[in-house]
Formats: structure tokens, C-alpha cells, sequence
């Protein structure tokens, strides 16, 4: 049993399809009216069919009032850090704080060469993404003196000027299954941000991944719970139980109260093209799930 | 000089991060002054600036009308393919306003402290270069496949090309060198240069050189827009250039667009209140004294213009949404769903009166052949061609209840049956219309609507209460029982044949929440099952409408039916009940059953445009009755292979209990409707002439792509076509419209 306490974030990931051009727009704007805290977009670059995600958040924040918008998770490999964390601190201060950062190592080499990216290999791409995030930071780090000095084998940026610094603490999550990712997330970030249906085991795979970010995190001087575990979901409603997150609401509710409680996830973002699933989801859901959690934890 | 590009006028706003949404402000306040365009600067190194890309677009989320333009972006510091992406997406997302500036990059250091690759001045040019040609690559969607461009500097290596933007995005330089200049002339859009570096001399030296850089390379001087940053600030009396009072400013700027070609000026400037007095006292007299525009598009486009249009003779109100083969949009608009096509010109009014300038146009080019378009979905209908006109109707998407208690409905012959279905479910209400949810009002509005709610409440067109009409010598009428009503009787039916209909009025049905039903059936003995199928569908209450669907016998396989149905309850027990008959004629495979709104169910297309290839080819036919006889000829039928897809909707009911003369839809006695799509003309053809054409009675033209010329006397009975020939000769006598069915207008009438 691990729960690290924290409240309860639920959130959609929305295919950032450019046609209709306004569809992912249109569902993130409805997740902000059904009280959803988080609207996300993965990030493919060399995807023809997909708007540009940095683009799609920005529009979409201008569009919204109360939801934060999160890259789920941020190609780095296409997206130049210090650049990265101009626009994103930009977008922080324009939307009054609704900016998260979810970034990735990158994955589909193919696609990112053929754009003109660098090609890494999985372990040199964990590298560049710690020398990033530490680019990230220290560009919004305005209480530091000096500029930004990085000289990293990825990404040198020496002498930059810092700032501007963003509205509030800009989370960064990184999406993580390997053991070195995850010790990079428990050192380094703020969030994780993996896949349910990328865990072969499923559920009980989090386990062992969460020892790695405890582990990492603590040898870094940090606490777990420093570290917010989210989770992408796949599922499907229905009247009756099917399987894991496929059946009706309390279902649903009983289940991810399970993930807080065993897992120690505490934040659920649930791929929905939909309104009505993302209705369900913010109305019926979310606060059922945060019931029993406030219940169990009492 | 003067290029000839219509004179517009933008401002520079300083995008500062702190307070945060002062450029927003600055920006909204230009939309709202009427100003084309608003531009901000691109300095990622300075953190007192918003990152520009990230300001544009939240910009864009905060206007409506205005154009966007990074002026200009610092190119060394972005990704080019990235970019373009981006670029793409701004563009759609905000309805086609973004513009591109961009730079070879400046302030170097700096830029070199971000990790940005700084190179020497000559290479940053060639970076530039490819960095365009990477842009314009991946913008490029029309030959479908993996774009590679650049190489040096910045490369693309079998990327493919997409999102499309929503328009052309122009790409302008900000250049002051020769080298520079010269990429201007052979590449860009557009020269995009500040007044203060380069001054009256810099402007004509500059634009000689751009524009034999253009010539030099096949271009033409006007393809280049020239765009000018200015500054300045209003005084009672004159202290310098841009220094005194409006009339001053008017008489230094107006040199400038006259004799130096710029068509567009852009205001630096942080002040309300200058940008107000540029409005409202410099940007009328400005216009009022430069030349009238010519209509423009660039020299690229022009080249993949298609002969006897004549593009340049347009009326202004059609020109700007128009689209041609060499546009941005044009793979878009080009093919049908089913149907692929190339046509010269797609007109996309958006007002009657722009529909009867269309119709004008098209009557002046009548070598041309010449489509009307709602939805695209035509089987019959040719709604694209090779070289000719093709009038797209789909911004006709108004919806709107013209009175609640009779239920009466105007909608918009661009609309989607699904939208439509989606703009009823609040109030409670149906209309029926085909089997998918992407086909547009208006064809088959005017052809029939044999649809999932057919048998209870009849066909789509039985709905029509009025419709507003666009006639061939471009009068706009009303058509009703009361108005016209010849024409209102003809375009229930043969509508193709007798003008454009832009909008009609439905009086719509109540339906609450729908039964619909998928289910499987094996059709081993084929015609034994098609027999009992037939008598349960006429035994059924009226509230079961359903379609069956084959495809030809698959070696090894069993050979099976898919049924799709729909009963017009919500009541689980009444659905059941209804079908359990249907779904009892043979073994049933496989089964699914649900309540649900009818928009759910017939929400079932994609909006993506259509990529349709090639023609389709596809017969139709009426019958009363499933028959021994009929059900043998539909066996041998699909035991030749020669019809992949296959199906028969139920028609009769309240279908039937309209009279045959009521309408020019005269097929009221049957009960099915037979339809067989081909993949070879000849072969289908064959086959449906020797087993098919004796059983069947008359055909559907919605769904009939024959052209040999009997096929008019079987959609149309005898005394429907006499009648048909008599009304096109009054509302149609020289034949414009005759693109789908074509009735000869009757020359003693005539």
C-alpha cells in the first residue's frame, strides 16, 4: 500500500487531430465546463494528421478559463529546450498558471529524423532529457544570479539571460517505464506520467516502478511524495462489468479509488474523444472517486 | 510602381510579458480599429518579450477576424519542419489568418546563447532558403507522399507533408541585403523590410533587385508583396518624417504605395491612441487615393489555371473564397466521396446573391461542364468534372426553427444530415434522410431521402414545406404549394434539373429515443431467405424501417446478409417484438440492439474531406415485392461476383401513401429499393440488364450511374417526365442545369 496524500486530479488526453479543426478545441473546452482539472495532448511532430501540439495548447488555454493544459507528453527531442521554457513560462503568465510541463525522452526515431531531428539512442536520450529539464529550470530560475550556464553533450545554452519566470511553479512530468527514466523522473521531476496500456502487467506493474522513483527520489535528498504519480487511462463505460475500467460508473470509482490507494495515483487522465465520456468522467467519476479516497483516508 | 495587391494595413505590437496581456490588449483593440493585421516581433533570447509563437496563438484564440503575422521570426532559433507543422496548425485553428515572416536571424550572440546554431551571414541565407523550402514541402498535401527538401542546414527526409493549412500562407522575408533580396525575388511572398533601415533609396534600390531576382526565376514582379514597417507619432506640426499631423503622414506614405509598390503598411506602435488617429484619419485617405486593386493571385497559381475559365473575370464577391487548381485548398474541394475529380474552378458562395453570381458565371461558361454541390456524396449527381465549374454549397450551414409548434425547420443545403440531426435531437425531433450521416441536404433533399425512418414518416422530401430557389438566369425565388408551384413540385425529385436550392423549410417529425438493431443472417440458400425477408419487412408496423446489406459469396465462407434497423420506439419491448419476425427468416449470426437518439445513430460519418477516386459505378431498381422471381434474379446476381456491395432498403409505408403524381419522385408502390454498386461498368451492367432490369420497376437516381439515355425514362414514368420537360422549359430553357439526370426542356413549351 503506498497513497503519498496527494488531493485527487482527473483529467482528459485528446487526440490533437487537426480535422475537424476544431474537435480538440471543442472537447477541451468541454472539459473545462464539466470541472475537469487537466486537458492533454500527446505531442507527434512528424504526424501529418495531428495539429502541432504547442500550437493546440496555446489555443486551447486562450480558449478556456479554468482547466490547465499539459503536453502528454512533449516530444524533447523536436522541441528546443530553452525555447521550450520561454513559451511555456509565455503561456504560464497569459493563462494565469495553467501550464503544465509533461515531457518525453522522445520515441519514434524514425518519424524525428525524417523531420530533421537528432537521432539518439534510449540511453542518450535519457541523458539529453536530464540535461533539459535542467535548461527548463534554470531559465525560470530568475532568483539565481548570473545567466544560464548549461553545458551539457545535448544542449549548451551558456549564457542566456533567465526568466521570464512563469505565473506558478510549472510542474514538469515525465512519461517513464524503464528503470532509468523512472530513476531520472525520482531525481528530477515533479510528476510521472505513464500509460496504463503500456504496462504489460498491468496495475501491479506500478509497484516495482514506483520503488524506482521512491528510491531515486530519496537518494536525491527528495521525498516520494515530492513526486505526483499520474496515470493514463484506457477504458470503456458500460452497463454492466466487462473487465478492469470497463463497466458502470461505481465501477470506475471503485477501481481508480483502488489505483490511490494501492498505487498511489493520484492523478487520472482519461483518453476520451468524447463529450459524453468526459461528462461521466468529471460528473459522476471524479467526485465518486474522491469520496471513497477522503473515505478510506480518514 | 505599383504591384497591384489591395492596400492593406497592420500594426507592430512590442509583444512585453509583463503586464502579460498588454499585447493581447494592443491586439484585440487593432481587430476592433479595423486594421488587417496585427505582428509581433520574434526575440526568444529576451526575457522580457512573450515567446511570439505562443503570444500568436493565444491571440488568435482571442480574435476573430484579424490576420496574425510573426514579424519576423528569428529562423535560426526554430525547426523549420517543426514550424511548418505549426504554422499549419495556426493557420486552421484560427480560420486562415496567420501570415509568415520570416528572418534570417539577428542579434547573434545572443541567439548563440540559447544553443541556437548561429552561421556566417552568406549561410544563414542559404538556411533560409531551405528552411522555406521545407515549409512550403510540408505544406504541399496534393501528391500524398513523403516530402524531403533542405539538406545543408536544415533537412526533411521523407516526412510527410500535412496538416494543409486552411489558406496559402504567404511566406515574407525581412531582407535588407542583396542576397537576401534575391531570395525575396525567387522565393517569398512577400518583402517585409522597416522604413527605418531602409529608407526611400533602400525601398526602390530593394525592390529592383527583388523584382529581377523574380523574373530571372519565371516569377513575376507582383507575385512579391511589398510590406513596410513604419513609425511615427501625430503632432499638430510637422518635426521630421511621420513627425506632424495626419494630412502629413498621408502625403509621405502615399509616395510610398504610388510610386514604391507598397500594399501594405505596418504600424509600430504601443500607443492606443496613434493607432486610433492611423485608423481613423490616415488608413481612409490612403485608400481613397491608391489605385484600385486588380483581382490577384500569384503567377504559380495562374499557371495551373485550366482553359476557357475565365478566372479574372470573377465577381469580387465569388473571387475570394474561389478555389483553383493551383491553391492551397484546392486537393480539398477537388474530389467527391466517391468520385474523384479536377475541376477548374470551385465556387463556395456563401449568400443567395453570390449563388446567383455563380450561376451567372456558369451560364457564361457553357462549354464548361458545370456541378452543384452540397455534401459531395453524389453517386449520380456529377458535383465535381475535369475542367469545368463546380458551385460548393457547403457554407450554407445555417440552421434555424422557423416556428416550434408546427415543428417547421429552415436548413441550409450545405448542412450535414448529421448536423441536422444533431440541430433537431434538442427539441425532440427527427428527419430521416439516407444511411449516413456525411450526405448534404441538398442532394438529397431533391432527389428523395430514402433514409431509416422511411416507412413511418416517409421520405426525406415528403418533409419539404418550401425552399428557397437560385434559377438559371439567376432570379431567387421562393418555392411552396402557394409560390411557384410547378417548381416546387419538380424540385421534390428532379431538384438537379430545375435551379439551386440554398435552403428549405421541413416540417419535421417528433422522435424520442430510436430502437436500432444490427444483426447478422445467413443467406446460404440466398433466395429462400430473401423471400421470407421480404414478407416480414411488408408484415412489420410501420415504425421498423430496415436495410439489408450483401456482398458477393466468399469461397469457404457462409454466405450471410447484414441487416440494419431502426424502429421508431424506445419502448424495449415494442423493439424486440417488431423485429424478432425479421430476425427469425434464417439462422442469425450475430446480433446488437440499442436505444438511442437518432442523431447517435447517424452520426456515423468523419469529416475529413473527400479523397474519392475514379468513378463509381452502380445500378438501382424498384420492386413491389421480394418475389420468388426477384429473389432468384438478386441470387444469380450476386453469385456472378460482380456486385461487392449490395443492398435493399424497405421503402412503402407512409412513403406509399403519397400519390405517384405528387412530386417528381414517382416510385411510391414499392417496398424495396434495390441498389448494387460495381467495380467494372461493363460487367455490372451486364449482369443487372439480363437478371435485374426485367424484375425492377423504374430506378432511384440518387444511386444510378448508367448513362445510357433510357435511364431517364425509368426515373421518370411518362407522364412525371412530360411534366418535368414542360417546367424545365419554363424555369431552365437553355439547360444550364443539366448535370445529373438531364431533362430536355420541352420545345413546345419552350
Amino acid at each position: 500500500m503506498t497513497d503519498y496524500g496527494q488531493d485527487l486530479l482527473f483529467g482528459t488526453f485528446i487526440t490533437p487531430s487537426a480535422r475537424p479543426v476544431q474537435k480538440a478545441v471543442e472537447l477541451a473546452v468541454a472539459a473545462d465546463e464539466y470541472g475537469l482539472d487537466l486537458a492533454t495532448f500527446q505531442d507527434h511532430p512528424y504526424q501529418p494528421s495531428f495539429h502541432d501540439t504547442w500550437t493546440l495548447m496555446s489555443y486551447v488555454a486562450s480558449r478556456t478559463t479554468r482547466i490547465k493544459v499539459a503536453g502528454n507528453v512533449l516530444n524533447l527531442p523536436l522541441r528546443e529546450p530553452a525555447l521550450l521554457a520561454r513559451a511555456a513560462a509565455s503561456l504560464d503568465l497569459l493563462s494565469g498558471g495553467r501550464v503544465e510541463l509533461g515531457l518525453g525522452s522522445g520515441a519514434f526515431w524514425d518519424g524525428i529524423a525524417a523531420m530533421g531531428g537528432r537521432r539518439l539512442t534510449a540511453g542518450q536520450a535519457v541523458d539529453a532529457l536530464a540535461e533539459g529539464i535542467e535548461v527548463i529550470r534554470s531559465v525560470w530560475d530568475t532568483s539565481s544570479p548570473g545567466g544560464v550556464h548549461v553545458r551539457g553533450t545535448y544542449y549548451t545554452v551558456d549564457g542566456a539571460k533567465r526568466g521570464p519566470a512563469p505565473a506558478h511553479d510549472i510542474g514538469i512530468w515525465v512519461g517513464a517505464y524503464k528503470p532509468r527514466m523512472l530513476r531520472l523522473t525520482g531525481r528530477l521531476a515533479d510528476g510521472w506520467l505513464p500509460s496504463l496500456s503500456y504496462l504489460p502487467g498491468g496495475p501491479s506493474d506500478l509497484t516495482e516502478m514506483n520503488a524506482h522513483l521512491d528510491g531515486a527520489a530519496e537518494a536525491a535528498g527528495r521525498s516520494p511524495s515530492d513526486i505526483r504519480r499520474f496515470l493514463n487511462l484506457n477504458g470503456s463505460f458500460s452497463a454492466e462489468s466487462r473487465g478492469f475500467l470497463d463497466g458502470p460508473p461505481d465501477q470506475w470509482a471503485e477501481e481508480l479509488a483502488g489505483l490511490t490507494l494501492e498505487y498511489g495515483i493520484t492523478g487520472f487522465i482519461l483518453a476520451a474523444d468524447s463529450p459524453a465520456a468526459i461528462e461521466l468522467f468529471a460528473k459522476e467519476i471524479a467526485p465518486a472517486t474522491r469520496e471513497l479516497v477522503a473515505a478510506e483516508r480518514s | 510602381m505599383n504591384y497591384g495587391h489591395p492596400l492593406e494595413f497592420g500594426t507592430f505590437v512590442t509583444p512585453g510579458n509583463a503586464p502579460p496581456h498588454d499585447p493581447v490588449a494592443l491586439a484585440k483593440r487593432s481587430e476592433e480599429l479595423g486594421f488587417d493585421l496585427v505582428t509581433f516581433q520574434d526575440h526568444p533570447y529576451l526575457p522580457a518579450f512573450h515567446e511570439m509563437w505562443t503570444l500568436l496563438s493565444w491571440v488568435a484564440g482571442q480574435t476573430s477576424r484579424i490576420r496574425l503575422a510573426p514579424n519576423v521570426i528569428n529562423v535560426p532559433m526554430r525547426t523549420p519542419s517543426v514550424l511548418a507543422r505549426a504554422a499549419a496548425s495556426l493557420d486552421l485553428l484560427s480560420g486562415g489568418r496567420l501570415d509568415l515572416g520570416l528572418g534570417a536571424g539577428a542579434y547573434r550572440e545572443a541567439a548563440a546563447a540559447m544553443g541556437a546554431t548561429v552561421l556566417p551571414p552568406r549561410e544563414s541565407v542559404d538556411a533560409l532558403s531551405e528552411a522555406i523550402d521545407i515549409i512550403r514541402a510540408l505544406h504541399d498535401v496534393s501528391s500524398g507522399r513523403p516530402a524531403r527538401a533542405g539538406g545543408t542546414h536544415h533537412r526533411i527526409v521523407g516526412a510527410q507533408p500535412g496538416p494543409a493549412p486552411a489558406h496559402h500562407v504567404p511566406i515574407w522575408l525581412g531582407a535588407l541585403k542583396p542576397r537576401m533580396l534575391r531570395l525575396t525575388g525567387e522565393k517569398a511572398d512577400g518583402w517585409l523590410p522597416s522604413f527605418r533601415n531602409v529608407g526611400r533609396d533602400g525601398l526602390v534600390a530593394g525592390n529592383k533587385v527583388i523584382d529581377e531576382a523574380a523574373v530571372a526565376v519565371g516569377r513575376e514582379p507582383s507575385d512579391i508583396r511589398r510590406l513596410l514597417n513604419i513609425s511615427g507619432t501625430f503632432s499638430a506640426t510637422s518635426s521630421g518624417f511621420l513627425q506632424g499631423p495626419p494630412s502629413q503622414w498621408v502625403d509621405e506614405l502615399l509616395p510610398l504605395i504610388l510610386e514604391d509598390g507598397v500594399g501594405t503598411l505596418i504600424l509600430a506602435t504601443d500607443s492606443p491612441a496613434i493607432m486610433e488617429t492611423f485608423a481613423s484619419e490616415v488608413i481612409p485617405a490612403l485608400r481613397a487615393a491608391a489605385p484600385a486593386p486588380t483581382t490577384f493571385k500569384p503567377s504559380g497559381v495562374r499557371a495551373k489555371r485550366r482553359p476557357g475559365i475565365g478566372y479574372d473575370e470573377l465577381p469580387a464577391s465569388l473571387a475570394s473564397a474561389a478555389v483553383e487548381p493551383g491553391d492551397v485548398e484546392y486537393p480539398l474541394v477537388r474530389s467527391n466521396y466517391m468520385r474523384g475529380g479536377s475541376p477548374g474552378l470551385v465556387l463556395r458562395p456563401s449568400t443567395d446573391a453570390e449563388v446567383a453570381d455563380a450561376v451567372a458565371f456558369a451560364a457564361r461558361h457553357r462549354h464548361l461542364p458545370f456541378g452543384v454541390r452540397s455534401g459531395g456524396h453524389g453517386v449520380s449527381g456529377r458535383s465535381t468534372n475535369d475542367g469545368g465549374i463546380v458551385l460548393d454549397l457547403g457554407r450554407f450551414k445555417d440552421f434555424e426553427v422557423l416556428d416550434t409548434a408546427k415543428r417547421l425547420v429552415r436548413v441550409g443545403a450545405g448542412m450535414r444530415w448529421m448536423e441536422v440531426a444533431a440541430a433537431l435531437e434538442p427539441h425532440g425531433w427527427a428527419l430521416t434522410s439516407g444511411d449516413y450521416g456525411g450526405v448534404g441536404v441538398g442532394g438529397l433533399a431533391t432527389a428523395g431521402g430514402i433514409g431509416f425512418l422511411g416507412r413511418k414518416h416517409g421520405l426525406t422530401l415528403d418533409h419539404i414545406r418550401a425552399a428557397t430557389v437560385v434559377l438559371a438566369d439567376g432570379t431567387i425565388v421562393r418555392a411552396s404549394p402557394e409560390e411557384h408551384p410547378d417548381l416546387f413540385w419538380a424540385l421534390r425529385g428532379a431538384g438537379a434539373n430545375v435551379g439551386v436550392v440554398t435552403s428549405f423549410d421541413f416540417q419535421v417529425p417528433e422522435v424520442g429515443d430510436v430502437g436500432w438493431a444490427q444483426f447478422v443472417l445467413d443467406a446460404s440458400d440466398t433466395a429462400q431467405m430473401l423471400v421470407k425477408y421480404g414478407a416480414a419487412v411488408e408484415a412489420a408496423p410501420r415504425d421498423v424501417t430496415p436495410f439489408l446489406l450483401m456482398g458477393a459469396p466468399q469461397p469457404g465462407q457462409p454466405h450471410f446478409a447484414q441487416v440494419m434497423a431502426m424502429v421508431d420506439s424506445g419502448d424495449p419491448e415494442k423493439i424486440i417484438a417488431d423485429l424478432t419476425p425479421i430476425a427469425s427468416v434464417s439462422a442469425l449470426y450475430d446480433q446488437n440492439v440499442v436505444i438511442a437518439p437518432y442523431a447517435a445513430v447517424i452520426a456515423n460519418a468523419s469529416s475529413e474531406p473527400h479523397r474519392g477516386q475514379g468513378e463509381p459505378i452502380s445500378r438501382s431498381g424498384f420492386v413491389r415485392h421480394l418475389t420468388p422471381e426477384v429473389a432468384a434474379a438478386i441470387a444469380r446476381l450476386l453469385g456472378s461476383g460482380a456486385t461487392p456491395f449490395f443492398q435493399i432498403r424497405a421503402v412503402g409505408g407512409a412513403i406509399s401513401d403519397v400519390a405517384d403524381e405528387d412530386t417528381a419522385y414517382a416510385h411510391r408502390s414499392a417496398n424495396f429499393q434495390i441498389t448494387a454498386l460495381g467495380r467494372n461498368r461493363q460487367r455490372l451492367d451486364a449482369v443487372w440488364d439480363r437478371e435485374m432490369y426485367g424484375v425492377t420497376e423504374g430506378l432511384y437516381l440518387s444511386f444510378e450511374t448508367d448513362p445510357r439515355p433510357d435511364r431517364l425514362t425509368d426515373a421518370f414514368p411518362p407522364a412525371t417526365l412530360s411534366r418535368l420537360r414542360t417546367i424545365k422549359a419554363a424555369y431552365d430553357p437553355t439547360n444550364l442545369f443539366r448535370d445529373n439526370f438531364n431533362i430536355a426542356p420541352s420545345e413546345s413549351a419552350a
